[in-house]
């Protein structure tokens, strides 16, 4: 081991053994990073989370057509005649047929009912989704959790998971939704994405119900190959003037989850900068405190014949140290505190999208880097002072 | 005088001012100095006379403006820090007037610090470590943190600290400032016996006069001058 190696390892070393000296400073160096690391990871688990809600919904192997120049169901209507010339054509359309050589395809309408919260002043409102007996199945990772599926033409809903939690439904139970009851009869899960938030019903029982006969917002075709969207957008192209728009429905999901993500990040960033910046004013001020303390300490070493290297990461490994502790102790209460804590917001059907926030391992990464450069940047300058105190300093103080 | 051939310490012509409060401040002009290797010197003097500039210097901490401070064949004025840091772990040892253990490790790493400069192995460094601590009087004690010690403990592992790598020179300041009369008469004779049993040159900067007596030489500054020197009756 070389000289210079093992006088860097007995600096820091000692520097951290004397921290219990510094300790009330030292733990609100490491507390301030953990304050910043736990704020940023509380709002990049949220973006996470929601994110993850809408990517879990999305499958590339799904293809949601769009009509009237709209990019989201909400706003979007396909005309009777176009579906019904997609399901007369023939041939490779790069969708899924049965064996009966129909396209497999759920026409769907999406609604935003206010529902009374049970117990509660409040309203709610939640998205109701009518679709053909062909939806639920087009939908992957899809899995009936509680009784079953609805009845076509029957005014039955499941009810996904987390909505059926928040609202409090319970199969077997009727629920008024607009002018109508419907009955409870059955949950699903969803892995906890965004389809977890809505509620399914029979296409024609909802259009019935909310006044919405020969609407079809979207219409789902489950595609043959990854290429099969090209081949569906370029016959949809034949179809008359009516402009439509083919994507697969995890772009779908990704466009409507990319903007309210972005927002966050675009908040949560300069938040934990500015706060990132007093942790850092305050890691100075608690090295160059630490420096001071250890004048005595380093000059002697120094005056023994130590090279200035030894000192400078030594100071600057204390610093790193701390701020792993903030680090590790940011990420255990940001874990403990947020992770699968329930969240909602208003989501692209203006109804409520319920999501959980999710500390994963790369918001852990990106929040942890940023302790850590709190304490590489407040240890630099005191490391570079360590190196710098007078020796003389040794020859004359008290240790 | 002493033969030239003789000379282990040498300043020639020494200055040295600082500047304070914009005022410059002279220390030494023209400081002259030659002690002879295996020598013990005591330097007295009054405060302010130059007592700890001069050991810095010989130290290699701190450097004239002008003239040469010449240490055996190394010429520490013409050295640069790193040099000079690289020639005190290997040519020379401080004992401090307070000590200055490293309070968080025990007694025999506080004398292993000098040792980890040198390309040694660590059992070579553990029988050197309790082979000095064994000729200081602590054999037994490695364990013992610098808390748990008293004073005249603590200098003695400062001077196994000092002793450990082997060096020709040792520089003493006040070593016995701080402690009660028998613990420093005891630190004064081990000092004269690294002096006269191992052959090392002492240059102990001091004010107290019974310390002095124990050197074979006590030099008086005044004001950056040597203004009288007393030799030890033999």
């Amino acid at each position: 081991m070389s000289t210079l190696v093992r006088q860097t390892g007995i600096m820091i070393r000692v520097n951290l053994l004397s921290l219990p000296r510094r300790l009330a400073i030292s733990l609100s160096m490491a507390l301030s990073i953990a304050l910043v690391v736990c704020v940023l990871a509380g709002f990049l688990a949220l973006a996470k989370g929601f994110e993850s809600a809408l990517a879990g919904a999305g499958s590339p192997m799904v293809a949601v057509i769009l009509g009237g120049g709209a990019q989201q169901e909400n706003g979007s209507d396909i005309p009777p005649d176009i579906i019904r010339s997609l399901e007369a054509t023939t041939g490779d359309i790069g969708a899924v047929r049965n064996s009966a050589g129909r396209l497999v395809s759920s026409r769907e309408v999406i609604v935003a009912v206010d529902v009374d919260m049970v117990g509660d002043d409040a309203v709610r409102t939640i998205a109701v989704r009518g679709m053909d007996a062909a939806g639920a199945s087009m939908r992957d990772q899809i899995a009936v959790s509680e009784g079953r599926l609805f009845t076509p033409g029957a005014r039955e809903i499941v009810v996904g998971d987390q909505l059926a939690t928040t609202l409090g439904l319970t199969v077997g139970q009727s629920v008024r939704l607009g002018a109508v009851d419907w009955m409870v009869v059955g949950r699903f899960s969803a892995h906890g994405s965004a389809f977890e938030s809505e509620v399914w019903a029979d296409l024609d029982a909802v259009r019935a119900g909310f006044d919405r006969q020969n609407t079809v917002q979207s219409l789902r075709l489950r595609l043959m190959d990854p290429a099969g969207l090209t081949r569906l957008q370029a016959r949809l192209s034949t179809l008359g003037t009516v402009p439509l728009v083919a994507m697969t429905e995890a772009d779908l999901y990704a466009a409507q989850s990319g903007r309210t993500a972005r927002l966050i990040r675009l908040f949560a960033w300069p938040l934990a900068l500015l706060m990132a910046i007093g942790a850092t004013a305050g890691a100075l001020n608690t090295m160059m405190s630490s420096v001071s303390d250890r004048t005595v300490e380093i000059a002697t070493v120094r005056a023994l014949g130590f090279q200035r290297f030894a000192a400078f990461v030594g100071t600057w490994v204390e610093a790193m140290c701390l701020a792993a502790v903030g680090v590790a102790l940011g990420l255990v209460v940001s874990w403990l505190g947020f992770n699968g804590w329930q969240a909602s917001t208003i989501g692209a059907n203006n109804a409520r999208l319920s999501f959980q926030l999710s500390v994963t391992s790369d918001v852990a990464i990106v929040a942890g880097l940023l302790g850590l450069a709190i304490g590489a940047l407040g240890g630099l300058i005191p490391a570079f002072v360590a190196t710098r105190l007078p020796l003389t300093a040794a020859l004359r103080a008290r240790g | 005088m002493t033969e030239a051939q003789d000379i282990y310490i040498q300043l020639e012509s020494v200055s040295k001012a600082y500047r304070v409060a914009g005022q410059t401040l002279p220390i030494f002009s023209g400081l002259d100095l030659a002690i002879p290797k295996g020598d013990f010197v005591a330097v007295m003097g009054p405060s302010g006379s130059g007592k700890s500039t001069l050991l810095n210097m010989l130290a290699g901490i701190d450097r004239p403006d002008a003239g040469r401070v010449r240490i055996g064949t190394h010429s520490l004025d013409q050295m640069g820090e790193a040099a000079r840091g690289s020639w005190r772990a290997h040519h020379m040892g401080i004992v401090f007037q307070f000590y200055n253990l490293l309070p968080m490790l025990n007694a025999a790493e506080n004398v292993e610090l000098p040792l980890l400069l040198k390309p040694l192995s660590a059992r070579e460094r553990r029988v050197r470590v309790e082979r000095v601590l064994d000729l200081v009087g602590l054999a037994g004690r490695e364990r013992q943190y610098p808390g748990m010690m008293s004073g005249g403990q603590q200098q003695r592992v400062g001077i196994a600290r000092a002793i450990v790598a082997d060096p020709g020179l040792l520089l003493c300041d006040e070593p016995t400032g701080d402690l009660d009369r028998a613990s420093a008469d005891d630190i004064l004779e081990m000092l004269q016996t690294l002096n006269q049993v191992l052959g090392k040159t002492i240059l102990m900067v001091t004010h107290d006069p019974q310390a002095a007596r124990c050197a074979k030489r006590t030099l008086h500054l005044d004001k950056g001058v040597f203004v009288e020197e007393a030799r030890a009756a033999e």
